[in-house]
């Protein structure tokens, strides 16, 4: 089948690339951007296990056409310059651009598509408003709702093998459709769950909102764990092994973000904020987060009572996971505005993310940035884990020793086993640990 | 810098001034009888001759019991009395405050940054409260446990509270545009009754106290800082080098106390012996307004009082606001023998408007001593107080329209409203709110003045329902509450105060009538704790202390 994607989210590449890779023709028009760009240059930028090899291959075999060409894409109010869409349209735009998704619908309803997916997050209600817009143009083309459930880190993995997938659809023929779209990913048993159009995407953002509490929920008995002075990965291997728990998203750290899930627990607040339903549980969660990302400031600001200027600063890890590229809404940029802020001298390592730390450094501040961990480390009045890459999980601390000016560990993924830490001879602080 | 002195400065006595003040007399005879509805049809050009407008403030003195004829004379007064001189030796830093020896140079903090903005001392502590205001702003202020600072307690008196409150309240719609601004509490009553309640609701870790004192010894002020301060250090006992350098902020003239006191060299900002503490709002001592607008629009505020600065100086006086503010006081006060004054601010932003100006105008000219150390025959300083005009009209309004006194009355609004904020910004209502409270000031002044003629004719009507009317009043209109034309306002107030004080020969810069009330007040704690000292007191104080001591026992 004919695919038109627009977007140039993670989730416009892996659904366009999988796609291609399942047979389908895909053209995928992306708006002006440092996703188009790289992809000009023949890269991808989304670190995504097996994703960029996955978008090279289907590009060469012909099935997945890139028009990053900006003369090709778009018109004045961004609807492609072709008139005739592709049977099956998909939007994955960016949550602000609600404006274009009414252009693109109504080019879509005109020129006669069969379905128009929509993979986007924006507030609830947003696919069958656009469903409304077409009907009262005169168009039969019907809206579904296909949210963007993808894991960062194993994006791929995620769209390919899910475990579950929502789909927000109220007419027979379309579910039919978007069945036989996915068909190959949903072989061994049925995991796509059918709803309204609104439901699919209220839980979406639902399920961002219940994993944001309970990482919050876990931040606060951290800091309950340290006044206690016992281990808060104790406390989480012993709750994570009730089954009405369960184990995941249970990890205490130093806040979550990453353009994804930090972006839908704000957009579920804002809806819920309009509906004038007050966000009070929500709004905590995130306010929690927000302090759990200057956690390890905190931790260096005590340890030196607040004598901190002129001192210097390692971070390993600017990156919000491991695996990915993306510092978006990551505790990184906190730390780093608020070690400015005392005239701190900032040193950082990650193996993928300095690129994108740079551009968001520049003119705002000076950073040093590292090709090696140790080198990064040099003289460092403290180091601070941010990021929980693998390659940190076993320095060599001799090394490291030697290249610290002082030897103080600010663990924010409590990847270190603190006693074993402090026998080589290091000063300690993980999170919610004693 | 002083290049003129005082002795250059006419006599404020002399065959002039005596000739003026009776030319005065002469016509305040006739005025005496005249009624403003009288005037008003008389003359239907009055508002044209007896209004202006300067710096985004328009002033109508049409309301006021006098003619262009009368303003003639008050300049002649004000020229015989020198005051073209002694505009020239305050801007010029001359030792207007002979008391205390020294010049009153409030202006000067407000002057625009010159080329070498480096070495002026005023820019320099511009500079250091705008990296405070910035710190503070963009959440990189830290208390002692890395917490950013949510709220802060400006603890000061006088001229430390009264300013920076009336600002920070009047201005309070305008945000920061970078950062999120803290919660601005002010502290100042001795009895710790403000501070009390106020640290039961405040997170020790995430508070700033900020504590302002030209001298840094007024006791008000020190005993609530010490309270804040034992409050944390109590709340974070491991860390009491931190609590004093994460914690506290000082603004004073005297950086040594300061530092004995414990404020961090790098928390302290200053300002000067030649700044008044009811001049002071313009100097460091205006944190709290920079913290609620942002230091771009406490920079704002300075231009428009810098505005008022030369406008002062520079316009004839036919067409000078505080000269001609300053002498219609004078004129109801010593010709009229009104001797009270209300100040009726049609804008509840401007509700500490009233307070500010009780202390601004009775602290300067509550003299009666002139510059020979003669006791001077005649009025100075009229009785001020004031309340927002709305609410007053229903509490002493009554005693304005029918009472037996003449009172002066000040109305002050702005013309629009400006921009809201906030998410009851939206509400049609609010600006419909905003008409009905101006045609309320505009009622009331009319009413004021012209009374029963105001109104349809009708001679059935009982004399407890009647209006008297002329009594007379200024209305000052802002074009808008912004902080530009706040500025201006506030520098205008100064100026006429300084105006009155040249007319009536007194030094408006010192206070010595306020020092022994603190000095005996010391003596006075012994009397209470165990009776020592008693036996030489009045009879009064004496039992009303032996009473407090039976009761505390």
């Amino acid at each position: 089948m004919r695919i038109d994607m627009f977007g140039d989210t993670l989730c416009a590449m892996v659904t366009a690339a999988a796609m291609a890779q399942s047979g389908h023709r895909v053209r995928w028009w992306l708006p002006p951007g440092r996703v188009a760009r790289a992809l000009d240059d023949g890269r991808v930028l989304y670190q995504e296990p097996g994703l960029a090899e996955l978008v090279s291959s289907q590009r060469r075999a012909g099935r997945l056409d890139c028009r990053t060409d900006e003369p090709g894409l778009a018109s004045a109010n961004g609807e492609p310059a072709v008139s005739e869409p592709a049977p099956v349209v998909c939007l994955a735009l960016q949550p602000g651009d609600l404006e274009r998704a009414g252009h693109l619908a109504d080019w879509a309803g005109r020129g006669g598509a069969r379905l128009l997916i929509n993979q986007s997050v924006f507030p609830v209600g947003t696919t069958e408003q656009m469903q409304a817009r077409l009907s009262d143009a005169g168009a039969n083309t019907p809206v579904v709702c296909l949210p963007d459930t993808l894991q960062e880190g194993q994006a791929l993995d995620s769209f390919t093998r899910p475990h579950h997938l929502l789909l927000g659809c109220d007419d027979r023929e379309a579910e039919v459709l978007v069945r036989e779209l996915l068909r190959p990913y949903n072989r061994r048993r049925d995991v796509l769950k059918v709803m309204l159009p609104r439901e699919a995407e209220f839980t979406k953002l639902a399920i961002s909102g219940m994993l944001a509490t309970r990482l919050s929920y876990m931040n606060d008995m951290a800091l309950l764990a340290e006044q206690l002075a016992v281990d808060i990965d104790v406390i989480r291997q012993g709750v994570g092994s009730d089954p009405r728990i369960g184990e995941a998203y249970l990890y205490a750290g130093c806040g979550f973000g990453g353009p994804g899930f930090s972006r839908d627990v704000m957009s579920l607040t804002d809806t819920l904020r309009s509906r004038r339903i007050g966000a009070e549980l929500l709004e905590q969660v995130l306010q929690i987060n927000e302090r759990q990302k200057e956690v390890l400031f905190r931790k260096f600001w005590r340890h030196y009572e607040g004598d901190v200027e002129q001192r210097r600063v390692t971070l390993w890890g600017a990156a919000f996971k491991p695996g990915s590229d993306r510092i978006d809404n990551g505790p990184a940029l906190r730390l780093i505005e608020a070690l400015w802020a005392q005239d701190v001298d900032v040193h950082v390592h990650d193996p993928l993310a300095l690129p994108e730390l740079s551009a968001w450094a520049r003119g705002k501040g000076t950073l040093t940035l590292h090709d090696d961990p140790y080198e990064a480390a040099r003289d460092s009045d403290a180091l601070m884990l941010v990021t929980e890459w693998k390659a940190y999980w076993g320095p060599d601390w001799d090394d490291l020793k030697s290249a610290m000016r002082t030897p103080l560990i600010l663990d924010g993924r409590n990847i270190y086993d603190p006693a074993y830490v402090k026998r080589q001879g290091f000063t300690y602080h993980g999170i919610g640990r004693g | 810098m002083t290049t003129s002195t005082l002795q250059n400065l006419p006599p404020h006595d002399d065959e002039a001034t005596r000739a003026a003040d009776q030319a005065l007399r002469d016509h305040a005879g006739q005025a005496g009888e005249w009624h403003l509805a009288d005037l008003f049809a008389d003359d239907p050009n009055r508002f044209d001759t007896l209004s202006l407008h300067a710096g985004g403030v328009l002033a109508d003195f049409s309301k006021q019991r006098l003619t262009a004829e009368t303003l003639e004379k008050l300049r002649a007064l004000a020229g015989a009395r020198g005051l073209d001189a002694w505009i020239r030796c305050l801007f010029e830093g001359g030792e207007v405050n002979w008391t205390e020896g020294r010049a009153a140079m409030h202006w000067r903090l407000r002057q625009p940054a010159r080329d070498d903005g480096e070495q002026d001392p005023v820019q320099a502590q511009l500079l250091r409260m705008e990296r405070i205001v910035k710190r503070i702003l963009s959440g990189q202020w830290r208390g002692c446990e890395g917490d950013a600072i949510t709220d802060v307690v400006n603890v000061g008196v006088g001229g430390s509270d009264l300013g920076p409150l009336m600002a920070s309240v009047a201005l309070h719609e305008n945000q920061p545009p970078e950062g999120r601004r803290p919660r601005v509490h002010f502290v100042s009553s001795m009895d710790g009754s403000q501070i009390a309640p106020l640290l039961d609701e405040l997170n020790p870790a995430t508070t700033l106290i900020v504590v302002s004192s030209k001298s840094f010894t007024t006791v008000d002020t020190l005993s609530n800082a010490a309270t804040a301060r034992y409050w944390l250090e109590k709340a974070f006992p491991d860390r009491n080098g931190a609590v004093l350098r994460c914690h506290f902020v000082g603004i004073s003239a005297k950086p040594e106390r300061m530092s004995e006191w414990g404020i961090h060299g790098d928390n302290q900002l200053l300002f000067w012996d030649w700044v008044g503490g009811r001049y002071s709002l313009w100097s460091a001592i205006g944190l709290p307004i920079a913290l609620t607008i942002g230091m771009d629009g406490f920079r704002e505020l300075l231009a428009g009082a810098n505005e008022m600065d030369r406008h002062f100086q520079d316009a004839p006086w036919e067409r000078n606001l505080p000269v001609l503010l300053g002498l219609v006081d004078v004129w109801n006060l010593n010709f009229l023998n009104i001797t009270a004054r209300a100040v009726l601010p049609y804008d509840g932003r401007l509700k500490h408007w009233p307070s500010y100006v009780e202390q601004l105008e009775m602290e300067s000219n509550g003299k009666s001593v002139d510059r020979d150390g003669q006791l001077v025959d005649y009025h100075t300083c009229p009785v001020i107080w004031g309340e927002v005009g709305p609410n007053a009209q229903h509490a002493f309004y009554q005693l304005l329209h029918q009472g037996t006194r003449p009172v002066a009355c000040e109305f002050i609004a702005a013309a629009r409203h400006g921009r809201r904020q906030g998410s009851s910004a939206e509400l049609q209502p609010l600006e419909e709110q905003h008409i009905l409270t101006l045609a309320n000031c505009l009622a009331q002044s009319r009413l004021l003045a012209l009374g029963d003629r105001a109104l349809a004719e009708d001679d059935d009507t009982p004399t407890y329902k009647r209006y008297r009317g002329n009594q007379p009043s200024t209305t000052l209109l802002l074009d808008e509450l912004t902080p530009r034309h706040l500025g201006a306002l506030v520098a205008l107030y100064e100026h006429k105060v300084f105006v009155q004080a040249v007319l009536w020969g007194i030094n408006p810069f010192d206070q010595w009538g306020v020092e022994m009330g603190k000095k005996i007040a010391t003596d006075m704690i012994q009397v209470l704790g165990n009776g020592d000292g008693g036996d030489g007191l009045d009879a009064s104080t004496r039992a009303l202390a032996r009473y407090v001591r039976e009761r505390q026992a």
